[in-house]
């Protein structure tokens, strides 16, 4: 049996390709950021090593155009398809699987990701979709699933294996139940490279300062506090599976040694922390890996490290934190529930940019309560911590509702939502109602953005090279370049947005929607 | 959902590493399961711990076990009356729906500190009707058993014979009948949530009736 994992190309009006980002968000950006899909990928080795015949279809990084994507994969004749889709992206699935579907009637589509597990039958009703998974272990599930599809003609009508809602023979949909919430992941497989092209993901991120670099099998699925209202890794669905500390390293070990990997980032909603985040670092320093030259980074969240276990961390060879700082005002914070309080964030940081980690802030503007002085305070409170050099870069995101999660049902609750199109969903624009102007949230990115091109910030990485630390020296360099290249990606995003709006404002005026 | 300092009323050690912290309630109001974010002021790092005390306690608690070499539990475990602990929350959705509370039979399960939630459960709702399979090495591991209707708790002890049962929690799984119809909650180690989910489905227990949550 031939199985496919497929990404198609996914181009919008604009030339831009749908790219996924952290936490398997999908945003439309011109210039590439390649992200390897690590569950997908963990089961496209697991498949193989059942004995499937697994075709790693991912259009998007093997720099296919979508035309050549279809007509690839046509060829191939698949028996299975696999895809992995959310909420701005779901009507480009459901358009393409239907073309696919005609031409391929006896190939079996699969459906996964966030948006789909919540919301199973609309995908089915939408589109000639056979399976949609339920479970985020993907990779449990389809080592499960395939097995069973390849020897069992009636699996339609027989398949109990749990977390599925499948298209029977009468063409009515049956669900398997509710999905396993933790799985051992030590079982599953360490990513196959090769299978997966890694190298077609090893350049083009700009997490990496150094490159090749690649995205290690993630220790957290999905994350281990998971409470966060706008996070897909949040519902009752959805607790936490941990991988061991010793089955990551090895993988760190063979991926550095076997592969000349140079920076390693995991994923995982938020990676280890205190036992196991030291164990980890002391268990690369006793693998002598810190010294290999290979950076390493994570997600974590503020209030999760204490400063000695960042500083092993340091002496481990981490470089690169990636944290959640969505909002500057404690009320944002506690309907989040994002469960640190500010008057901690700045002591974290310190911590972090004193051992020389260069932690990352992902900020988020246009909570549907957000008021001026809400938002002014995130934005003075972000340049600040910018120019004293506590943060090293940043990004600024509209906080878009996606993939049913709480903040998303709590918009459809208090009927917020400005669209049903879930093309609209794709984090360009602002699609809520808010008690400012969307162009004041727009302009606050901008002016976030523009931090970049600040004397005060340019400055602040001049006095960073006193530190004499080589990943300082290429920070301003390497990282220098890219750094602008994203931040132009963005402002164009943003410009577009605001000319699209103001013609759809003037529609709405007439229509009184108020913004 | 709130945050701010609540006092600490007192630390009852229960075992040489476990014990109960337990903090001024200040009106934080939580929903049977839920979770709060601990703190010592000024030190930047939290952790989460389950609602051990039911919401009508006029007190927090929560069942700590202290992590050996760990940043955070230690230091919860020498402080002492009138000392401030930062409360965040409350969190999380490892509820019971109180509707299925009233007719429903809720078949707990938990390892070590996993049993925070049950206990709350147990304070919670009153006429519950459940049975609770805990976990621990040792019998006096079995924290305020007395607080349990009679015949609700089951203490599986791998090293000590004077408990209900001598061996694993999915030993007893194993070598008992299981209430097809009740709806199962799992809480505490992976390993024991992976075993007994295994157990459980082979029982033939539909997934939709098994809810868990990863504590260790």
């Amino acid at each position: 049996m031939k199985v496919a994992i497929s990404y198609p190309p996914i181009i919008n009006d604009r030339g831009q390709k749908a790219m996924v980002s952290q936490n398997r968000n999908v945003q439309f950006f011109k210039t590439p950021t390649y992200l390897l899909p690590v569950v997908h990928a963990q089961a496209a080795t697991w498949l193989k090593k059942l004995g499937f015949q697994v075709i790693w279809d991912d259009g998007n990084a093997q720099l296919k155009s979508y035309e050549q994507w279809y007509e690839d994969l046509v060829a191939a004749a698949p028996n299975v398809i696999v895809f992995e889709s959310t909420t701005p992206v779901m009507n480009f699935y459901w358009r393409t699987t239907s073309q696919l579907k005609q031409v391929m009637p006896n190939t079996i589509f699969i459906m996964t990701g966030y948006h789909s597990m919540r919301k199973p039958e609309e995908t089915l009703e939408e589109a000639p979709f056979d399976i949609v998974l339920r479970s985020n272990h993907v990779d449990f599930v389809l080592s499960k699933l395939i097995p069973f599809i390849a020897s069992n003609p009636n699996w339609r009508q027989t398949c109990d294996i749990e977390g599925l809602v499948i298209r029977d023979t009468s063409g009515k949909f049956r669900s398997t139940g509710h999905f396993r919430q933790v799985e051992p992941l030590e079982r599953s497989p360490i990513i196959d490279r090769d299978l997966v092209s890694w190298r077609n993901y090893a350049f083009e991120n700009g997490n990496y300062l150094q490159t090749p670099g690649t995205y290690a099998t993630s220790v957290v699925r999905d994350c281990m506090f998971g409470k966060c209202t706008f996070c897909r890794y949040n519902g009752p669905d959805l607790t936490f599976s941990l991988l061991p500390v010793e089955k990551s390293l090895d993988e760190y070990e063979r991926l550095i040694n076997d592969h000349g990997v140079k920076e390693i980032f995991d994923d995982s909603g938020v990676w280890y922390r205190g036992k196991e985040a030291r164990e980890f670092a002391e268990g690369i320093i006793k693998r002598g890996l810190h010294k290999k030259g290979c950076y390493f980074g994570f997600n974590t969240r503020f209030e999760y490290l204490d400063k000695d276990t960042i500083e092993l961390l340091a002496k481990a060879n981490f470089r690169f934190v990636l944290i959640g700082l969505e909002a500057a005002d404690e009320e944002t914070l506690i309907k989040l529930n994002k469960g640190y309080q500010l008057q901690h964030v700045e002591r974290s940081l310190k911590w972090m940019s004193e051992a020389g980690l260069h932690p990352h802030l992902t900020v988020m503007v246009g909570y549907y309560w957000q008021t001026q002085q809400q938002l002014r305070q995130t934005v003075d409170f972000v340049k600040s911590l910018m120019f004293r050099g506590l943060a090293r870069t940043m990004q600024v995101t509209l906080c878009t509702p996606l993939d049913y999660t709480p903040y998303h049902l709590e918009c459809i609750s208090k009927d917020v939502l400005l669209t049903k199109n879930y093309d609209d969903f794709d984090m360009s624009k602002l699609i809520v109602k808010t008690p400012i102007p969307h162009s004041e949230y727009y302009d606050a990115v901008k002016e976030l953005y523009g931090i970049a091109f600040h004397p005060r910030f340019l400055l602040r990485q001049l006095r960073f090279l006193l530190t004499f630390r080589k990943r300082d020296w290429q920070f301003l360099f390497t990282y220098g370049y890219r750094a602008i290249r994203r931040v132009r990606n963005h402002i164009f995003n943003l410009t577009s947005a605001e000319s699209t709006e103001s013609k759809h404002q003037h529609r709405d005026a007439n229509s009184g929607i108020a913004h | 959902m709130s945050s701010g300092l609540h006092k600490v009323i007192g630390v009852d050690l229960l075992t040489d590493l476990t014990y109960m912290l337990r903090l001024e309630r200040n009106d934080m109001s939580f929903v049977p399961g839920q979770c709060f974010n601990l703190g010592l002021p000024d030190t930047a790092v939290n952790r989460e711990y389950s609602s051990y005390s039911g919401v009508y306690d006029n007190e927090l608690q929560f069942l700590i076990r202290q992590v050996e070499g760990g940043q955070v539990s230690p230091k919860f475990r020498d402080l002492r009356p009138g000392d401030a602990v930062e409360v965040d929350g409350a969190y999380g959705l490892f509820v019971i729906d109180p509707d299925l509370a009233a007719t429903r039979k809720f078949y707990f399960i938990a390892t070590g500190t996993g049993i925070a939630p049950f206990h709350c459960f147990a304070k919670s709702f009153r006429n519950l009707d459940y049975q609770l399979i805990h976990g621990t090495r040792h019998a006096n591991e079995s924290y305020h058993r007395q607080h349990y209707e009679k015949g609700r708790y089951i203490n599986c002890a791998t090293k000590d014979q004077n408990s209900d049962f001598h061996g694993r929690v999915t030993d007893y799984l194993l070598a008992n009948p299981i209430p097809g119809d009740a709806l199962f909650y799992l809480c505490g180690n992976r390993n024991m949530i992976n075993d007994a989910y295994d157990i459980l489905r082979s029982r033939q227990i539909s997934g939709s009736q098994i809810i868990t949550e990863v504590f260790f």
